[in-house]
């Protein structure tokens, strides 16, 4: 009798309808949580600015910068930094995108053990680009979008080589 | 009468991989890396204005009756309050969003350890829908930006099979012994005096705590040689008055968390009326016996 209670019990809470389904500090404010949201995207999106000497919103380097942008003509990027898998058509004109140095001897090249420093970059610089912009025509054969080419894409590639400073973010 | 069905797709999970934990440059690389991703600040003292220490328990213990109840990895939980801990160490948060926060982290504990992970409509309808899925998927992406994507953190339970396979322990035994060091370690993750430990520490502590606990260490005190606990603290180099210390604290915070939930089932007894045989076997069990039956 008890293990058919908890058996029911339990199968009852396997569809959130359990005691543990429950509000703990009381109703949400949508709208603040809305305005909220906004802004950490925002802010985000400036400490990155700020931390790549890029403006993201203007596409365009900042003028103060720990590094030189250099624009690089999109059919020259590999395929994997693209916005999209149909670039070959596209002629590639949509995909222009910055190629970053560090500028002479701002930073040293300290190395940082801190969590946030990606530890694999030899996976990115060990890619044969010639497989690189072959993928894509099997992506094009199942059908499946490319995700968006994202800031973060880059770096993986060229943090070891800039060597940032410390940040206190974590 | 009710009809049950039982049925269930069988989850398909890899053997555990005698590589990887056989190889003690796995056990030195886990320990090398833990600290990485521990939060940096006691955030109560500083970061955070609107949440108090007890309201971490609550959203913890929730998360973990979610996770109990999805029938979750073990790892998920104390990962996602691993996630919980590091965002709250950095962003000042309002309470009424600490739910949601983790939610979002249960979410991505899930994606990150398990084959078929929780949805985001299913965490929201355990907030009571206090939530809606669209809000989860935002926040989802600022609590990502504030991990900085590294979510691949080392927990307590990637040490137990190293730590357990070092020890001379009886084979019948392990399962046990398995079952109740994850509980003591989730039991850990609930409490925020543990929450800036390293997570061998806290591994090594909850092992010495479920070996004491099974009195399977006065069974048969020829066969450790050196004390228990020296032994554990070699396995994970701490060291061992931090150890036993450690060991101490979990068996503490054990014992009044049963000593809660027992007061919670009186309650809840006087409620319903007198109907309950369940408090007597409490209280003859002088080992722990799986906290997650008796509290959480």
């Amino acid at each position: 009798m008890c293990r058919v209670m908890a058996l029911s019990k339990r199968i009852l809470s396997s569809l959130g309808n359990g005691p543990a389904r429950r509000v703990l500090f009381g109703p949400v404010d949508r709208e603040q949580l809305k305005v909220e949201y906004q802004a950490a995207l925002q802010k985000d999106l400036e400490e990155a600015s700020q931390r790549w000497g890029f403006d993201f919103f203007s596409d365009k380097p900042l003028e103060s910068s720990d590094f030189q942008w250099e624009g690089v003509p999109g059919t020259k990027v590999p395929l994997l930094y693209r916005s999209c898998p149909d670039i070959g058509q596209a002629g590639g004109q949509k995909a222009a995108r910055a190629a970053v140095s560090p500028k002479e001897g701002k930073m040293g090249s300290r190395q940082s053990r801190k969590e946030n420093i990606p530890r694999t970059p030899e996976r990115c610089t060990s890619y044969n680009l010639e497989k690189l912009e072959k993928t894509p025509e099997r992506r094009r054969n199942t059908g499946l979008k490319r995700k968006q080419t994202n800031i973060t894409d880059f770096y993986q590639a060229k943090r070891r080589v800039v060597g940032m400073p410390l940040k206190s973010g974590e | 009468m009710e009809l049950l069905c039982l049925e269930m797709d069988t989850i398909i999970r890899a053997r555990p991989d005698p590589n990887l934990l056989c190889d003690d440059r796995v056990l030195q690389s886990l320990l090398t890396i833990e600290e990485r991703f521990l939060p940096q600040y006691s955030y109560f003292k500083g970061v955070q204005k609107d949440i108090q220490p007890f309201m971490r328990r609550m959203v913890a213990t929730w998360m973990l009756e979610v996770c109990e109840e999805q029938k979750c990895e073990e790892e998920v939980f104390p990962l996602a309050m691993n996630y919980l801990d590091r965002f709250l160490a950095v962003v000042p948060t309002k309470k009424c969003n600490l739910q949601l926060l983790g939610a979002v982290c249960m979410f991505l504990a899930s994606k990150l350890k398990e084959t078929r992970p929780l949805t985001a409509e299913k965490l929201c309808i355990y907030t009571d829908n206090s939530i809606r899925p669209q809000e989860l998927l935002e926040w989802e992406l600022v609590v990502l930006g504030k991990l900085k994507w590294n979510l691949a953190a080392v927990t307590p339970n990637d040490f137990i099979e190293h730590i357990v396979r070092r020890l001379p322990l009886p084979k019948d035994k392990l399962a046990l012994i398995r079952k109740h060091v994850q509980t003591f370690i989730a039991l850990c993750a609930t409490d925020f005096r543990f929450a800036m430990y390293p997570p061998s520490m806290i591994a090594t502590g909850s092992v010495g705590a479920a070996i004491c606990g099974l009195q399977l260490d006065s069974a048969d005190q020829s066969q450790w040689g050196d004390s228990l606990t020296d032994l554990l603290a070699k396995i994970t180099n701490t060291e061992v008055d931090v150890l036993k210390a450690c060991q101490e604290q979990i068996e503490r915070v054990l014992v009044s968390s049963l000593r809660e939930g027992r007061q919670q089932q009186q309650q809840q007894q006087t409620q319903r009326g007198p109907s309950g045989k369940g408090l007597d076997e409490l209280d003859q069990s002088s080992t722990p016996t799986d906290v997650r039956d008796v509290n959480l």
